[in-house]
């Protein structure tokens, strides 16, 4: 009886552990890495057609903070973007991030955020990411070309980009999320 | 008890104190000399970057290595370490005394660092391992107290 009995109990016993453990197997995502990719675009995506003398935005390759390369015409080929140009250390930027966060949620899948770390660690970033909840992608600029590209020369820095990537707007210094938000209303959605 | 006697205990009692303030002290290095006097490490980044006045900031392009959080050493003239930390935020200061009537205008960033620093002939900031920075003392300053002051570029 006894015998019968201890191969139940051990499974008991797994089972509640993985209860208690959450049972989940798969490994922590990086923050900003490539599953914060969007999804298609919606289906009838209404969007204001950018002025025709707008100038065509860098194009630029970059790698995510999970390591993924991305080509940044691949994200406008389908919607706008917007360029936040950010490091972990810039306290302008934190104060505004957990709003920006927030907003980029709002917009998911219509507009795309990307985040463009630079002067800056894996680490407090990965650390700023998560304390803030970005759930969108994010670049390590590592050699700073993409800031040079944009000529952003300080934390923060916001660019929007429209579909098939012309430069609509930026702020130098950066823009708060409800400065951020009608200016996307007034300028890119239809 | 003879005198002797007294002058044995005496030496009983005070020579393990004794022994032991010779022990920490040269484990700590705390030579009263060397305790230093407290300054200020102000160090302007004449950037000429747009910004508000009074907002924090970093230096901007060339000199965005001059930021919060970045790593710096204080050596004296012959490279050996002061005291060392990490840079607090820096705050931007107008560059012209002009009122441009807008708001964002060319400034500097202006970093303020409290250290304590034995005194010495000449002083240099290292900042996260970059070419060292001269710096010049002035201990009259009437604004800021003693400061150890550098400008760049």
């Amino acid at each position: 009886m006894r015998k019968r009995l201890l191969p139940a109990i051990l499974v008991a016993a797994a089972l509640a552990l993985g209860a208690c453990t959450g049972g989940d197997d798969t490994p922590d995502k990086v923050a900003g890495g490539a599953h914060t990719l969007p999804g298609p675009a919606p289906a009838g995506l209404a969007l204001k057609p950018p002025a025709t003398e707008a100038p065509t935005a860098p194009r630029f390759s970059a790698t995510l903070t999970d390591g993924t390369d991305i080509d940044v015409s691949t994200l406008w080929a389908d919607r706008p973007v917007v360029l936040t140009f950010f490091s972990s250390w810039c306290t302008i930027c934190a104060d505004r991030q957990d709003a920006m966060s927030e907003l980029a949620r709002t917009y998911q899948d219509r507009v795309v955020f990307l985040g463009v770390a630079g002067e800056d660690e894996a680490d407090p970033l990965d650390e700023y990411l998560r304390t803030h909840k970005v759930e969108y992608p994010v670049v390590l600029d590592d050699s700073m070309n993409v800031w040079r590209a944009y000529a952003v020369r300080e934390p923060p820095a916001v660019i929007i980009l429209s579909k098939d990537g012309r430069l609509l707007r930026g702020w130098p210094g950066g823009i708060d999320a409800a400065a951020l938000d009608t200016q996307l209303k007034e300028h890119v959605l239809g | 008890m003879t005198r002797q006697h007294r002058g044995r205990r005496l030496a009983a009692t005070l020579l393990p104190l004794l022994l032991a303030g010779g022990v920490t002290a040269g484990c700590t290095g705390s030579d009263p000399a060397e305790d230093g006097d407290p300054m200020t490490i102000r160090l302007l980044v004449r950037e000429f970057n747009l910004r508000e006045i009074g907002v924090d900031c970093a230096g901007s392009g060339a000199y965005l290595f001059v930021h919060r959080t970045a790593p710096y050493r204080l050596v004296d003239g012959d490279g050996a370490e002061l005291a060392s930390g990490e840079l607090p935020t820096g705050t931007s200061i107008a560059a012209f005394e002009e009122d441009l009537e807008v708001p964002r205008v060319p400034t500097f960033c202006e970093f303020a660092v409290p250290v304590t620093v034995p005194k010495r002939d000449a002083y240099q900031l290292v900042i996260d391992d970059r070419p060292p920075i001269a710096l010049t003392t002035d201990r009259d300053n009437p604004e800021g107290g003693p400061s150890l002051v550098a400008v760049i570029p």
